[in-house]
């Protein structure tokens, strides 16, 4: 059997590790335009800022430890310029030499991963202009950091390589701005964990505009690049990023007749084989199922193209494993707050046609009077009918991937919030709480759930309706450290003498520090007659605007 | 000039800020008020505290994840 990869980074090295192993008699070539092969490209924004300090350690294995070790034939500057799938073949050009050669396959696997997306502006060519989609890009925006010349960097697009080079960068010294074109960064996420990474940025200082869009990159004589102009603001910039997302790279499988979606992804089935038989698509350039809708969706990430570029393997002769999909974790570190996702963020939950019902839950990520404890904040996305526990996110300086990972299983698993609210999981004080972060939003959810308890979004919240008042029942010192514009503060054991400051006839909106006292207030509130009551999700702890 | 401790430790909100506002409240200008606290987002709050009152932040320092402040009346 010959079995040629077209690619070589996380997917297709993958793939021909374990073919070498499962194989022994077969033939295996990567083909790849790169330089390099095998590669941790995901941290290449860390290489660029220093906490990687040289290209080789993000280097798994070199083509030459493939060829003698792994005995796999690794072509690199070789670009596959076109399949012939009834002849079996792949044409490929070197591009030192420019000489085109033809190579038969039996079996064909295309790990040809992603492309950035480059705006359709000016100026995206001129000199320290770069996207980060492989180790040659992060090397040469790593000299032009090292030479310690460049002061202002613009990032465009708010996406997670966006952002971590936004982090990276400005661990470097740079000034950096970043511009999404979007109303919010952090793609995926929900609006209130998206607003908490803008400010927690922006107390870094990284300048944050969203809606906005990048018209031209300014130049000066020497075509070095100099500013960003975008619809609302120019921007210094001696390096300009461009991270503005990816596209599947899979023109000439489509143009060999491999079927692709309108966005350019290769559809898959479940055993990874693409509409063309004995060809397979794995990694970046591939769909995969999303197992909350059962829909192909495009989810280009490191953990992914890993697990397919090993599973397709089995898959070779014939169909064996089936991929589960994916469940759209993810995770990213930005300074000192992490944020992270698992299963249907709320707007992918009601497009799915679900009765939404949602928790913003602060607590710490260790019993709170164990020192180093930092706080977290869950949202939990579940359907109102069944209980089921459709996404979750979880942001704060606290350990995030524990309960991320945690919720994942369970919703992977169908887990509703009576099964969260019961699991069995590890405490004690340096680990967690006695009932341990993820219990107690799914407590709230219950809570919610028996309605017992309504909210509002922070991101829903009205500031200026005249039919609501909003009423802070934190002490009076919490609430002149910062309280959230035309909020009354009437702290909670004074509510009940106090009370006829309030209208019962408004809306009522509580809020204190993290939600228990809201909710105690809102219950006393709706004993005495107020019409309309919700307390503030995540109190103040998850407020992402002004205060006074 | 008298010198006060408060082991606040374990507290969560509002317990901190609100055992530093009472004994404030009854100290003399130019006392001192040492606050030993392991709830992070204190930090923030007792900067903003003693910005807002007029009180004096003297230091402020972390270690082992516990938070230290020093604060004078007026």
């Amino acid at each position: 059997m010959r079995l040629i990869i077209l690619g070589g980074v996380a997917a297709g090295t993958k793939a021909a590790a374990r073919a070498r192993r499962e194989y022994p008699d077969a033939e295996v070539m990567i083909l790849t335009q790169d330089d390099y092969v095998a590669y941790a490209g995901c941290g290449l924004p860390y290489y660029v800022g220093g906490i990687i300090s040289e290209a080789q350690e993000l280097i798994v294995r070199t083509p030459d430890e493939f060829k003698h070790e792994n005995g796999i034939d690794v072509r690199t500057r070789c670009q596959a310029t076109a399949i012939d799938p009834s002849a079996r073949e792949v044409r490929a050009r070197d591009l030192d030499t420019g000489i085109e050669q033809t190579y038969g396959y039996d079996k064909l696997i295309l790990a040809t991963g992603a492309l950035p997306v480059l705006p359709a502006i000016d100026g995206i060519h001129l000199k320290r202009v770069a996207t980060v989609r492989g180790l040659t890009d992060a090397k040469k925006i790593r000299v032009l950091v090292d030479s310690g010349k460049l002061r202002h960097a613009v990032v465009v697009g708010g996406g997670f390589i966006g952002l971590e080079m936004a982090e990276n960068l400005a661990h470097r010294g740079l000034q950096v701005s970043v511009v999404e074109m979007r109303d919010a960064i952090l793609p995926g996420f929900d609006p209130e964990i998206a607003a908490l990474a803008k400010k927690a940025l922006e107390e870094h200082g990284v300048g944050i505009y969203t809606g906005e869009t990048v018209q031209r990159v300014l130049g000066n004589a020497s075509g070095e690049a100099t500013g960003v102009v975008t619809t609302e603001r120019t921007l210094d910039a001696d390096l300009v990023i461009l991270s503005a997302g990816i596209k599947p790279n899979t023109a000439i499988a489509a143009a060999a007749g491999v079927e692709t979606d309108a966005r350019g992804m290769i559809l898959v089935d479940e055993y990874l084989r693409t509409n063309l038989p004995d060809i397979f698509a794995v990694g970046d350039c591939a769909s995969v199922r999303h197992q909350m809708t059962d829909l192909d969706v495009y989810s280009p990430m490191g953990s992914t193209a890993n697990k397919t570029g090993r599973l397709v393997v089995a898959n070779l002769i014939e169909p064996r494993e089936t991929f589960a999909g994916v469940l759209g974790t993810t995770i990213v570190r930005l300074f000192d707050v992490s944020a992270a996702r698992t299963g249907l963020s709320e707007e992918e939950a009601r497009a799915a046609g679900h009765d939404v019902e949602t928790v913003l839950v602060p607590t710490p990520d260790r019993a709170h009077y164990y020192p180093g404890n930092k706080p977290i904040i869950t949202k939990l996305i579940a359907d109102r009918a069944t209980h089921r526990i459709l996404g979750a996110q979880v942001f704060g300086e606290g350990v995030v991937d524990k309960p991320i990972d945690t919720l994942a299983m369970g919703i992977a698993l169908g887990m509703t919030a009576e099964q969260l609210s019961g699991m069995d999981l590890a405490y004690t004080p340096p680990f967690a709480s006695a009932l341990n972060s993820s219990i107690v939003a799914a407590n709230v959810l219950l809570n919610k759930l028996d309605g017992k308890l309504r909210g509002v979004s922070p991101c829903a919240l009205e500031l200026d309706n005249p039919n609501q008042q909003l009423l802070d029942v934190r002490t009076e010192p919490e609430y002149l450290i910062a309280a959230i514009p035309n909020s009354i503060n009437i702290p909670l054991p004074e509510l009940r003498e106090r009370i006829d400051e309030l209208d019962p006839e408004k809306s009522t909106v509580v809020v204190c520090k993290v939600g228990r006292r809201a909710y105690g207030a809102a219950l006393l509130l709706r004993r005495l007659g107020f019409r309309d009551v919700k307390i503030l999700d995540g109190g103040m702890t998850a407020w992402p605007y002004e205060t006074v | 000039m008298a010198e006060y401790r408060i082991n606040a430790r374990g507290l969560q909100c509002p317990g901190p800020i609100m055992q530093l506002f009472t004994q404030m409240k009854s100290a003399e200008p130019g006392d001192l008020v040492m606050i030993e606290v392991t709830d992070v987002g204190f930090k923030k709050d007792i900067e903003a505290w003693c910005r807002k009152t007029k009180n004096t932040l003297v230091s402020l320092i972390e270690n082992d994840g516990v938070i230290t402040a020093q604060v004078r009346k007026g």
